[in-house]
């Protein structure tokens, strides 16, 4: 029998009634804790042509969330800003690359990550199913708002130019962009790669690899819990965010995804609220969605919806 | 090898392992059991590793997953079909300043690559070495691995675990930190080399203790050492660890090697090493372990 075709996938995900009145309130909750931002020159990491900062904010439940902050040298005197966010497993790097293309730029590093895992450290694996059963205390709920006040952040900085502000990021950073730009309205433009935390009750389905495979270790072990994990899910699926983003927005996958499944991608591109957005799907490709063919589309992009660098000669 | 690490070794071997190893049903299923491991290393340091045993009769074929360039550390890489733990005794192990390893020391990303690096006696990695060495030795104690067919795989880690070792029959390592590093990182802006640039920016004159003791981990002086069949996974043509650029590695390697050079696709590459590593254990069916949107 033929293999079904990724882009004809009929999705589970339905987002709850009461899905804008829950962020709602998050956010209202996230409002009322002082930013407090905190910006550390790092001479180790800080080059010719690239200054490098370790920063500091405080989010929602009063948790210090760890950045690092780059911005270019040579650099006008209000200058586009990308916000670069971090895949599951991995350790937020330090975006010299996007300074050295003329940008200011943020790497967040949400709660439980290093350097922002003082006051909270679930662990990896872990973090996918952290109070899983209840959403207003599930891990994700202050993860998202960790990198929304990213772009608080930058807004408060006065060398960037506010309105032109991109966000970008593969796999877990691929449903960040998409939570983020459906979220912080000052977003002009976002590529995501290979998002994750988008399709999560179809992905646990799809594929049996990590990190998905947490809930089904999760769910395995307490079976009486299924319907509310199934519950608190649905507050988080990227999916359900998607038909508020209203920015130009790109997107990639790879078809031979073993870690996010190409079916969610497609689910969640058409679920996309914006009128400019683009699919790349690339055959032949896995988690790494084509990046390296890719690359060139994203700079492509960000260079056309966030002009006004300085770029070197 | 080296006064350097036969001193290493020799250190470590002063300490026994002394493993606890406790299930962790949560991440155990009907075809593998998961148990959290904690052994001690050279310093002394306490370990901390994932070992997952296949449900059945054994012995089983192994792989072995070094501490990563990484703070996590994963039961399986990520990716990689949950399946494969019914037919693999696998063992990851976090070294000293990794997750679940990070007390009394947590490494940073980056960072970790320069910490202590211009004295070779007080190198971070002179202990993580160590670390890992520990971490086979230990795999190799338990009587559901078939000792025939026992794979180390990994970065740079790997290799030198399996030259500094005993019991590698096949390696799989992607260099990334320790191959010509010296030579290269001036070549790239791309971490963890630019780690070594970001050090040596700040601290120039420390660029001649810091060359000598990454001579010490350079893998030319370690593939004499290895005899165990080697997958050698190179960069894409053009990059800095492009196949031409790992040539004289490979020409060093006293066992049969296959370099792979990426096609820059998770899939492709996953999908390579993934079936060599099979050929090498005699699992026929490799079909039957691979993640679902890679079989045919």
């Amino acid at each position: 029998m033929p293999k079904a075709r990724p882009a004809d996938y009929r999705s589970k995900i339905r987002k709850p009634d009461d899905f804008d009145a829950f962020w709602s309130d998050v956010l209202r909750q996230a409002s009322t804790v002082p930013l407090e931002p905190e910006v550390v020159p790092d001479p180790l990491r800080t080059s010719d042509d690239v200054e490098v900062f370790q920063v500091f904010y405080t989010s929602i439940d009063h948790v210090r969330i760890a950045a690092w902050y780059c911005r270019p040298v040579r650099r006008a005197a209000r200058t586009p800003a990308v916000m670069v966010l971090p895949g599951y497993q991995m350790d937020p790097p330090i975006p010299k690359e996007w300074a050295r293309k003329g940008y200011v730029a943020l790497s967040v590093a949400p709660r439980g990550k290093l350097r922002s895992n003082r006051q909270f450290n679930p662990g990896y694996p872990n973090l996918l199913t952290h109070n899983i059963v209840d959403r207003h205390t599930y891990a994700y709920r202050g993860f998202y708002v960790d990198t929304w006040r990213g772009i608080d952040f930058l807004l408060a900085r006065p060398e960037v130019e506010p309105t032109l502000l991109g966000v970008t990021g593969s796999s877990q950073g691929g449903g960040l962009t998409i939570t983020t730009a459906a979220m912080r309205p000052e977003v002009r433009a976002a590529s995501a790669g290979a998002p994750y935390l988008c399709g999560f009750a179809d992905a646990i389905e799809l594929t049996h690899t990590y990190p998905y495979e947490e809930i089904n270790d999760y769910v395995r072990r307490h079976p009486e819990r299924r319907a509310d994990v199934e519950q608190t899910i649905a507050y988080f699926d990227g999916i359900n965010f998607a038909d508020r983003i209203s920015c130009p927005i790109i997107m990639n996958i790879g078809l031979q995804d073993n870690v996010c499944p190409p079916e969610t991608g497609y689910v969640l591109f058409d679920r996309i609220g914006a009128a400019d957005k683009r699919l790349y799907p690339y055959d032949g490709h896995g988690h790494d969605a084509g990046r390296a063919r890719h690359g060139a589309v994203t700079d492509a992009f960000f260079a056309r919806h966030l002009p006004g660098r300085e770029v070197s000669p | 090898m080296t006064q350097y690490w036969d001193d290493v070794l020799a250190a470590l071997a002063r300490y026994p392992a002394r493993p606890e190893i406790e299930p962790l049903p949560l991440r155990s299923t009907t075809f593998a059991t998961l148990y959290g491991v904690r052994l001690t290393s050279l310093g002394p340091y306490r370990l901390f590793g994932y070992l997952s045993i296949p449900t059945g009769a054994g012995p089983f074929p192994a792989i072995y997953y070094p501490p990563k360039y990484q703070s996590v550390l994963e039961i399986i890489p990520q990716g990689t079909a949950n399946l494969q733990r019914s037919r693999y005794v696998t063992f990851s192990l976090a070294g000293r300043g990794q997750r679940n390893a990070d007390t009394p020391y947590a490494a940073m990303f980056p960072g970790l690559l320069t910490e202590g690096v211009d004295d070779a006696a007080s190198y971070m990695f002179r202990g993580i070495v160590a670390d890992s060495v520990r971490g086979l030795e230990f795999l190799l104690t338990r009587r559901e691995v078939d000792a025939t067919r026992v794979v180390v795989a990994g970065n740079d880690i790997a290799l030198i675990t399996a030259a500094l070792g005993s019991g590698a029959t096949s390696v799989v390592t992607t260099p990334a930190l320790f191959y010509r590093t010296a030579e290269l990182a001036p070549k790239t802006h791309g971490y963890p080399l630019e780690e070594i640039n970001d050090y040596l920016h700040l601290h120039p004159a420390r660029a001649e203790a810091v060359r000598r003791t990454l001579a010490h981990y350079d893998l030319l002086g370690f593939a004499p050492g290895v005899t165990a069949a080697t997958l050698l996974m190179a960069g894409a043509p053009g990059t800095l660890l492009d196949g031409p650029a790992l040539g004289p590695l490979a020409t060093a390697l006293r066992g049969p090697v296959t370099v792979y050079e990426s096609q820059q696709s998770l899939y492709k590459d996953g999908l390579y090493s993934e079936r060599w590593m099979a050929e090498q254990c005699g699992i026929t069916d490799v079909q039957s372990i691979l993640p679902a949107h890679w079989r045919d």
